[in-house]
């Protein structure tokens, strides 16, 4: 069963699968040993849920996917404009954009258990042909029974066209999600995404962008902030295919208590591909003694006149600072908090939306591990 | 007229990294009362601002230490805080990240809602920053930076003024506040200090230099060498230092022992 996950979720040859899975192969193990049964897609959202993704500026541009197929009767798609077409073909919900439109489409993924533990797989893909988009993903769940969805997302960014992507994945301890992003920007074209990871029994991100036009450009932000026994792996996987491409990778991680973080980032500039510019940073914090972060950033170079950085740590809370913080009266679980979110600030600096980017600091805020 | 005791520290023994630094200390502070700490480099006195002020690390192996009547080595850094004790550092910390007037506020919030008094508002709050921005000649610029992050070595001295003179402490421990500061700095920081004397406050001034007691004039002077306070006189015993050297104190205490 567990090789059965690990080759569904894996990519590559048998050795390339075991190897992206080092850090993580006992967790998915312990998911498989688990006889999943199909999840309900038909099941009822409780009202403390419905209000974590009904925002008043979303409304009329919203997909709801209920453990991984569309709800009708959640989503609100009345008011989304000329430019967007939506629609399934093959078992793919697919969201297209032709110009630029005005608000973010919000795409919220559900994970609502059974009684017994079941899954759920959806397929999604984003095209943009030209214009600036802007997009919301929400991961969110229910406890209960564990649930494990797996989300397979290809994005597709014509010549110019530019797209913000805010995904938080914001999950219980009992649901499990493995997401693959696909991207594919085309010349000029520019993504910036900001991922927000709170929580989850496993959660994995796999992410694969293809610079694959001149002067296509990633940004991409990232945070985990981990607490009780969450486990979190993410793989950033870019490549440099054309000319004078670019990537800025800005990551952060937090774990607390029990939890695990993993950041893997590679980032491959191919031949042919000169005057890239690349740059990775990831900086992690360990807030106990049986917390564990392990980072990888991995860099390979087959071109000229190329342009590259990248640093990776991992260290704990400077105590000359929380002392500093404590002897000017702040109470020592506030000035921990202070000095975590301090570290992830930057992160959220790339979202543009005010309003949305105090939603995110809020609520990682409180999601933020900050035991004594 | 009888001055409370406000800080007692009876033969205090502590040690940093394994290794013993206070080494049966004793000293008593009444309210109202500026005491100056002199000595020299690596005799204890950060030890003991640092001990008061409750960092870990800093572990006290015998001795006492009472402040208004409470024992004040069972307390948290911050509860030490809210009880009125203030440490000035010799080296104030950056803090990245992390917005001074918010953490300004957030201290001072804290400290009385621990002493169970009304918090603050922004308006409230903003209002009393202008006030002692004014004392100190602070630039507005540095409160919507990071906490000390890239000030000047000066900026940060003042800094802890300011904080000070935010936060009214009832006890404030100033290490080394006038190390680095230009002649006019030097000036702000002791008129600082002096518009606070009151009655009900007390100052421990750590320096190694008479000019800030020619501003702050202290009502007693001690010297702390080797872990022990070993003289105690009044103002112009700084003086006295700064003509002879520490070197005078040993020859006096081997005289007086012979
Ligand atoms: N964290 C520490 N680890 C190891 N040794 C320490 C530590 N803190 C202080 N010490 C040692 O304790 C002794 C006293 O240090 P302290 O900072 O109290 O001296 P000081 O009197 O303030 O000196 P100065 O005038 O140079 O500021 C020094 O020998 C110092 O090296
Ligand atoms: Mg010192």
């Amino acid at each position: 069963m567990s090789a059965a996950l690990i080759e569904e979720f894996g990519r590559g040859d048998a050795r390339e699968r075991e190897e992206s899975w080092r850090y993580s192969k006992t967790a998915l193990r312990a998911l498989s040993q688990q006889d999943f049964v199909a999840a309900d897609t038909d099941a009822e959202l409780p009202e403390t849920l419905r209000a974590q993704f009904d925002w008043m500026q979303t409304r009329g541009r919203r997909v709801v996917l209920v453990n991984g197929a569309v709800s009708e009767r959640y989503s609100d798609f009345a008011d989304v404009g000329a430019m967007v077409t939506v629609g399934e073909t093959g078992g793919t919900y697919a969201v297209r954009i032709d110009g630029g439109i005005d608000g973010p489409v919000h795409v919220v993924y559900v994970s609502v258990p059974s009684a017994q533990p079941s899954r759920w797989r959806a397929s999604t893909s984003m095209v943009v042909v030209n214009g600036s988009a802007r997009m919301i993903e929400q991961h969110l769940g229910v406890d209960g029974a564990g649930v494990l969805g797996s989300v397979r997302r290809r994005i597709d960014l014509g010549e110019g066209a530019r797209l913000e992507l805010v995904s938080v994945c914001d999950l219980p301890e009992s649901a499990s999600l493995y997401r693959l992003l696909d991207v594919h920007l085309g010349a000029k074209a520019t993504l910036r995404a900001t991922h927000v990871l709170l929580g989850g029994r496993l959660q994995r991100l796999d992410m694969q962008v293809e610079l694959a036009g001149e002067q296509a450009r990633l940004e991409s932000r990232g945070v985990f902030a981990l607490r009780g026994r969450a486990h979190v792996d993410t793989h950033l996987d870019v490549r440099h295919v054309a000319r004078d491409t670019a990537c800025d990778i800005l990551w952060r991680g937090v774990a607390d208590q029990r939890a695990r973080g993993i950041f893997h980032g590679a980032i491959t500039v191919a031949a042919g591909a000169d005057g890239s510019d690349a740059k990775l940073s990831n900086k992690n914090l360990l807030l106990s003694a049986q917390a564990e972060i392990d980072t990888q950033p991995v860099l390979e170079i087959h071109a000229d006149e190329v342009k590259a950085a990248h640093g990776a740590t991992v260290g704990q809370l400077d105590e000359r600072a929380l002392f500093y913080l404590r002897s000017r009266g702040i109470p020592l679980a506030e000035a921990r908090r202070m000095m975590v979110t301090a570290f992830c600030r930057e992160v959220l600096d790339g979202v543009a939306d005010p309003d949305l980017r105090e939603r995110l600091a809020q609520r990682m805020h409180a999601a933020l591990p900050v035991e004594e | 007229m009888m001055e409370t005791t406000m800080l007692k520290i009876e033969n205090l023994h502590a040690r940093v990294a394994g290794k013993e630094i206070l080494k049966g200390l004793s000293l008593e502070v009444k309210a109202g009362e500026v005491h100056a700490i002199m000595g020299p480099n690596g005799a204890g006195k950060s030890t003991l601002g640092n001990v008061l002020a409750g960092r870990d690390g800093y572990e006290v192996t015998q001795g006492s230490v009472s402040y208004d009547g409470k024992n004040l080595l069972e307390l948290p850094p911050e509860a030490r805080a809210a009880a009125g004790v203030f440490l000035a550092f010799q080296y104030p910390v950056e803090i990245p990240g992390v917005n001074n007037t918010y953490f300004l506020r957030t201290a001072l919030n804290a400290q009385r809602k621990a002493r169970g008094e009304a918090e603050l508002d922004s308006m409230q709050f903003l209002k009393r920053v202008r006030e002692k921005l004014a004392v100190l000649h602070l630039k507005d610029e540095l409160l919507h930076r990071a906490v000390n992050e890239g000030f000047s070595g000066g900026e940060k001295k003042r800094n802890e003024i300011f904080q000070m003179a935010l936060l009214e402490p009832t006890l404030a421990i100033l290490d080394e506040t006038d190390s680095g500061l230009d002649i006019d700095a030097l000036k702000m920081v002791a008129d600082g200090v002096n518009a606070m004397r009151s009655s009900e406050r007390a100052f421990l001034v750590i320096t190694h230099y008479q000019r800030l007691l020619d501003y702050i004039v202290p009502d007693v002077v001690h010297v702390l060498a080797d872990g022990r306070i070993v003289e105690s006189g009044d103002a112009s015993l700084a003086q006295k230092l700064e003509d002879h050297g520490y070197a005078w104190i040993a020859e006096r205490k081997l005289a007086g022992a012979a």
